[in-house]
Formats: structure tokens, C-alpha cells, sequence
């Protein structure tokens, strides 16, 4: 199918535009004429397309069109690096804007803007065989449709997008109207299974869950379609919906081992915990979340030519420090780099020690680039979360985990990392309860990680704390909530400092992702005694030459709110 | 007769005891009022069920986080201080300190103020990253003029300022 000009409209007619643009016959022929240049065939690196999406992800409003876009996009992006969403500055992800700039800086590439849907099929339909029909009112059909769209490349379109998607010409490859009218998620699913499981890659698996109900945000799903996995959004909740886990851990088991779940758990059906213990019971890694947007794009650049990770270390491997009386503080962030603080107002100010997430390694190492290449001084890197992915290690089986810390291992030293961070919230409620390890967790890192400086646990705070040779594993201690007024975040730190009072004292602070670092420089303005802020290397290596913390793992008596699935 | 009022006194202060009550203003449902309180820290919502029986005041906390719902309560003698195995803290749950395992809190109690005040104190074992600590806590439960608000102010040996939570009754038709 060949490509036929967008169908602007005149450009003083548009809002917010130049009145004295080009010509729409003029703009054609520059149209007409850059296609036929080849560009974007012969240089698939260096010339693009990007659209400027809206936050409209409403089920009954925008969802449809985007659901539309991000299947285009996925097949688009199947063989070269086609088309990039730039999200609202309010997207849970930030840096879609500055890693657009960041494309064109560092890898040159020339970026030309599609305004409309109609503008993006009438460049990129002729990626796609056909179209699927999903149905709104049955929401995982959705999910059945992203699985058809990566594995027959069809557009996912709803019945009033037909006409449109007729008209350049695509035919209809599968109509889910009415199949699953009735019927559970379960039974669609299985249904799914039996159609389309074989068919799929079993390397990774697509979540596709978060929002749920009248909004929905599936931009993750370019990579699933491009990936042509298998989309679900199967419950992982045991006393709710039996038959989905079921279901659920069948496809796990049928993962190849060290495979990846993208995505995110469905906020309608089940919680975090439940999901991350669940595939982490199969050896497996999440990869979050379900709106993480352009991977389709994102994995097909390298690093740039010569660059090369190089940490900002504070402290040799081999250094030996020795704290003194008082307190020291460090702040961690660990909610995936690419959300929040990051591109919060004050990064810089203090020390800050950033959990990267390791696995962009492999598919979006622009990102990663971006963030080494955007950080200052006062950031550090360390590893996580648990491992080569987020996992809780307590649920991982033991004949897995040397593998799998291998390749944390691994990554690690790419990153130039020195720092574990530790996650297993499989026993706690949200970001409070039981972030415990158990001591065969903690035996099990002390062999898989020689090397590091140390290792740090927990989301909330918890109550695992060790010293084996010259590395520490320390647990946050608090926890800030950024929706806490500042002055009673300060009361609680400088409550723990008046009942920790022996010194040195070391004080782990996670920072959760919507905070910014102006606030907590304030916070540290008003605490009282001989206090210190640390960069985490610092703080590892201090806490190693005097141990006045105790060594605790989880008990089996602390109350677990989920006590998993055995 | 010095031996009839040696008798009718403390006769006397029983029943205007059990008077005070059966009639206290105190008893009852409350629930906070987050937005003129001390903000919570890992919980949603609070409400407090006190009951009065003799000397005893019962302190019922129903918790609420996300999904999960909890309830403790701590019982508290006005007449002798009193030993708890399990003293309940409203903790802010995002702070490492935790019920010390096997700890007794040390409580005391008394009315003040006419009765419209209840003063609780308790020394309470902490578990903490150091090992374990005493939290000296101190309590006023203080009914405010109209007796359809209550206000909770606590104060920790370790913090530099007090929580102050106001509770409003729930009533019938607050519900």
C-alpha cells in the first residue's frame, strides 16, 4: 500500500499556528517529496517521526485512538525505529520529553511531527495486513486483540474506527464482537490460551493491567505487539479469582527460564505484592509498568560510540572509613529512575543514590544514557530491584537465584554499580508491614555478591540488617511518604535519631518517587544533633567500621499480611 | 456514727463514680477529623470506641489501611496503674520502631479536670534498628464543650512536637 499525503487542513485555520505557514498543496509536495527521498528507509536511525499525545486515556473518550496508535507503533517500530510518543508533562513517565531532545542531540536523529491519527496511518498502515475489532465493553478483549495485533500485524481498532482504518485499506484479520460476551476473564483468557499461547514469544509475557475500569493506559503495548507476546491482565490474587492465578501460573511455568513479565498488575483486580511474588515463584522478573512508553523505539539504539558508564564513586572498593559519633543519613530513590525526582526541582543539593533499572540495558540503553549523561556529582547509581529485574528474593527458587544474580552481576558492572538493593515486599501492605528477608535470602546474597560495598533492603522500612566481612546490609529506617507534611517528616527522623542514640546511628532514608530533594534539604535544615548527609557508598562503608545496629532477619512471628501461594 | 461516714464516704464516691459512668460523654464512637488533625502516617482512617466500666476505660482503635482493617484496643485503669502485654501505638508506620516482641508497657490513667479529661501515660518497649528503647508516651483525651468533639493530644519522650488528633462523635445520623 502506498503511502498518500496527510489530509491537513489549511494551516491558518489551525489554532495556536503560524498563519503564514505553507501552502497545503505545498506542504504535500515537501510531504510527497521527503517520502520519496527514501530517508526514512535508507537511514532508519537518523530520521523519525514523533506525535505530541494528549492525557486523555478515558475508555470512552481517547483510549480507543491511542490503543489504535500504539499497534501502529509497534509494527511501525518492527524493523526500524519509526515513531516516538512524547507524553504531557504529567505522564507518570517524565522523561519522554527529554529523551525526544536527547535523540536528536546524541543520535542525530531528525525528528518530523504527525499531528493526527489519520496523518500516522497514512504513513505507517502499510506496516500492518489488517485490523482486529475489540470491544470496550468487554475489557480483555483488549488484551486478546493486542496478542492478534502482534502476531498477525493488525491494527486494533474499535467498530467506529473501521471506516477509517478501511480507508487505507486494511482488511479485517479477527473481530472479537460477541465472543466473549458473558463470559469471565478467566474463560477469555483460556479461550486466548488455546488460540494464540503457541504462537507467542514464551521470552517475555505482557501484564497488560494498571488502570482498569473507565480508564486505561496500555502504552506499553508497542512493545508487546512488536515483541508479539502474549497480553493478559490475569488476576494474581488467590482468594478473588482462583481460576485467573490458575491460568496465570501455567503461562509462567511455560515462560523459558529468566524470562521477563512487562507490564503492571491490574489495579482492579489484585496488588503488587501479589503479582511480584507470583512470578518471582517461577525464577521470573518484572519489568514495569504498563504504561512505560516507546520501548519499541527505545530498544533499538545503543549507547552512543565511546560512552561508557562511569559511576560517581565516593569511596574505593577497598576503602576503609571509620564513622564518628553522630548521625549519618542517606536518600535512596528506588521507584524506577525514569519517574519522579529525577526531574524533580533541587536533584544535585544532596547526595542521592538512584536504583537504575538494570534491564534497560537491553532495551532502552538511550535511557539509561541520558540519565548517567544528565546526572551531577551528588547521584549515585546502584543496582536493583533484588536482582536482574524486580523480584522478591524470598519467593525466588533456590536453584534459580545463582543464575539469576549472574546477570544482575553482570549489569552491574556495565553500570558500574557497587550497590545491591534489596526489595521483598511479599509479606507487606503497600509501602508498610513486612519488608523482612528471611536469613537464607540474606546467605544467598552474601554468596552471589562478593563484590559490592553492600546491600541495602526494603520499599517501606524494615528490620533486616547484617555485617558479613566489610559489607553491610542495611534497611531503610524511614520512609517518606510525599504526601507528609515536611514538618512531621522531620519530627519522625528526628524521633528515630532520639531513640537510636547510640552513635554513630545510620539512618536509610527512602525517598518515594514524587518527592523532591528542595523539600528534603529543608527537612535535613531542622533535624537535631550532630547530623551528616552521605552519599550511599559513604554511608555502606562508615556503617561497615562500627556496627552499632543489630543483626535481624525476617521472624517467623512478625505478622505477614500475604503469605503467598503455597 | 464516725463509723457511718467512714462507710457512706467511700460508698458515696463509688456511686458517683459509677454515675460519672454510666452518664460519661466520653463513651462511644469517635471518628478522626483528618483534616484538623495531625496528619496520619501508614493508616487511612481512625476510629476510637471508648467504653467506661468502674475504673476501667476501654481505648478501642479501628484502623483502616487500603484494604486492611485492624482493631486494638487498650484497657486502662483510673484507680492502679496497670500492666499491658500488648499496649497499642497509632505508629507512624513509616518509621522502623516496632512493638518490642514480648514487651510490657508500663500505663496509668486518671481523670482530670472534672472528669473531662482522661490522662494516660505509658512507657512502652520499642524495637529499633539499634536494638530496643523506651518511648515514654503521654496522652490527654480531652472533651471539648458541646461533648461532640474530642480532642487527642500525645506526646513521645522522643519527639520534638505533639500529635494532636480531634475526633468528632458518630452518631446515628453521622453514620
Amino acid at each position: 500500500m502506498k503511502p498518500t499525503p496527510p489530509p491537513v487542513g489549511p494551516v491558518s485555520d489551525r489554532p495556536g499556528q503560524s498563519k503564514t505557514g505553507p501552502t497545503v498543496l505545498l506542504r504535500r509536495i515537501i510531504f510527497c517529496l521527503f517520502l520519496a527521498t527514501g530517508a526514512f528507509a535508507a537511514e532508519p536511525s537518523r530520521s523519525a517521526y514523533v506525535m505530541r499525545w494528549d492525557g486523555d486515556w478515558k475508555v470512552a473518550g481517547g483510549l480507543p485512538e491511542k490503543l489504535l496508535l500504539v499497534s501502529l507503533q509497534g509494527l511501525a517500530n518492527r524493523s526500524a525505529p519509526q515513531l516516538y510518543v512524547v507524553h504531557p508533562r504529567d505522564f507518570q513517565w517524565e522523561i519522554t520529553e527529554p529523551l525526544f531532545e536527547f535523540y536528536q542531540r546524541k543520535h542525530g536523529v531528525k525528528f518530523a511531527e504527525i499531528k493526527t491519527a489519520e496523518e500516522a496511518l497514512t504513513i505507517f498502515a502499510r506496516h500492518a495486513k489488517g485490523y482486529v475489532v475489540w470491544d470496550p465493553a468487554v475489557p480483555a478483549s483488549m488484551n486478546v486483540a493486542l496478542t492478534i495485533a502482534g502476531l498477525d500485524d493488525a491494527l486494533v481498532v474499535t467498530a467506529g474506527q473501521i471506516p477509517q482504518v478501511e480507508k487505507h485499506g486494511l482488511k479485517p484479520i479477527d473481530d472479537l464482537r460477541g465472543r466473549y460476551t458473558g463470559q469471565t476473564d478467566a474463560q477469555i483468557y483460556a479461550d486466548a490460551v488455546t488460540r494464540y499461547w503457541a504462537r507467542c514469544t514464551h521470552d517475555c509475557i505482557m501484564l497488560m493491567g494498571g488502570h482498569a475500569g473507565a480508564v486505561r493506559q496500555p502504552a506499553v503495548a508497542d512493545w508487546g505487539v512488536r515483541q508479539k507476546m502474549f497480553f493478559h491482565d490475569l488476576s494474581g490474587n488467590p482468594a478473588r479469582h482462583p481460576e485467573e492465578v490458575a491460568l496465570a501460573q501455567k503461562l509462567l511455568s511455560e515462560l523459558k527460564p529468566g524470562a521477563i513479565v512487562f507490564g503492571w498488575h491490574s489495579y482492579g483486580k489484585d496488588t503488587e505484592e501479589q503479582w511480584t511474588t507470583l512470578l518471582s515463584g517461577y525464577g521470573l522478573k518484572m519489568e514495569g509498568l504498563h504504561n512505560l512508553p516507546n520501548l519499541s523505539f527505545n530498544c533499538q539504539f545503543g549507547f552512543t560510540p565511546g560512552f561508557k558508564f562511569t559511576n560517581n564513586h565516593h569511596v574505593a572498593r577497598d576503602a576503609k572509613l571509620s564513622a564518628e559519633a553522630k548521625v549519618y543519613l542517606s536518600f535512596v530513590q528506588s521507584d524506577s529512575i525514569g519517574i519522579g525526582v529525577w526531574t524533580k526541582p533541587g536533584r544535585g543539593k544532596l547526595p542521592f543514590a538512584w536504583q537504575v533499572t538494570m534491564n534497560w540495558t537491553k532495551f532502552s540503553p538511550a535511557a539509561l544514557e541520558y540519565f548517567h549523561e544528565s546526572a551531577t556529582p551528588n547521584d549515585y547509581f546502584i543496582g536493583g530491584l533484588s536482582g536482574p529485574g524486580y523480584m522478591y528474593p524470598n519467593h525466588i527458587p533456590a536453584d534459580r537465584f545463582p543464575l539469576l544474580m549472574k546477570e544482575a552481576t553482570g549489569m552491574m558492572t556495565i553500570l558500574d554499580e557497587h550497590v545491591m538493593e534489596i526489595m521483598d515486599n511479599s509479606a507487606a501492605d503497600g509501602n508498610v508491614g513486612n519488608a523482612d528477608l528471611t536469613k537464607e535470602t540474606v546467605d544467598r546474597y552474601y554468596a552471589a555478591f562478593p563484590n559490592v560495598l553492600g546491600f541495602i533492603n526494603g520499599y517501606g522500612p524494615a528490620r533486616t540488617r547484617d555485617l558479613r566481612d566489610t559489607r553491610p546490609m542495611i534497611s531503610y529506617d524511614y520512609y517518606i511518604d510525599p504526601r507528609r507534611p515536611r514538618a512531621e517528616v522531620a519530627a519522625d527522623l528526628s524521633e528515630l535519631i532520639a531513640l537510636n542514640a547510640t552513635r554513630p546511628y545510620f539512618l536509610l532514608v527512602h525517598v518515594r518517587e514524587s518527592n523532591d530533594v528542595n523539600s528534603l534539604v529543608e527537612i535535613v535544615k531542622q533535624l537535631d544533633g550532630p547530623t551528616e548527609v552521605v552519599p550511599l557508598d559513604v554511608f555502606l562503608k562508615l556503617a561497615a567500621s562500627k556496627k552499632t545496629y543489630t543483626t535481624r532477619y525476617q521472624d517467623p512471628d512478625d505478622p505477614k499480611h500475604f503469605k503467598g501461594y503455597k | 456514727m464516725t463509723r457511718i461516714r467512714r462507710l457512706l464516704i467511700p460508698l458515696l464516691l463509688l456511686l458517683s463514680l459509677a454515675a460519672f459512668a454510666a452518664t460519661s460523654p466520653f463513651e462511644g464512637r469517635w471518628h478522626l477529623d483528618r483534616t484538623r488533625s495531625t496528619a496520619l502516617d501508614g493508616w487511612h482512617e481512625w476510629d476510637l470506641v471508648i467504653g467506661i466500666a468502674g475504673s476501667r476505660v476501654s481505648l478501642q482503635h479501628d484502623m483502616k489501611w487500603g484494604r486492611t482493617n485492624f482493631s486494638a484496643t487498650n484497657t486502662v485503669d483510673t484507680a492502679a496503674p496497670s500492666d499491658a502485654p500488648a499496649f497499642f501505638r497509632v505508629e507512624q508506620r513509616h518509621m522502623a520502631l516496632y512493638p518490642a516482641k514480648g514487651g510490657t508497657t508500663a500505663v496509668r490513667a486518671a481523670w482530670l479536670d472534672a472528669g473531662r479529661t482522661l490522662r494516660v501515660e505509658a512507657d512502652t518497649p520499642i524495637e529499633i534498628s539499634q536494638g530496643h528503647a523506651t518511648m515514654r508516651l503521654y496522652y490527654e483525651y480531652r472533651l471539648i464543650e458541646g461533648d461532640n468533639t474530642l480532642v487527642l493530644i500525645e506526646l513521645h519522650s522522643t519527639r520534638p512536637q505533639p500529635l494532636v488528633y480531634r475526633f468528632t462523635r458518630v452518631t446515628e445520623t453521622s453514620k
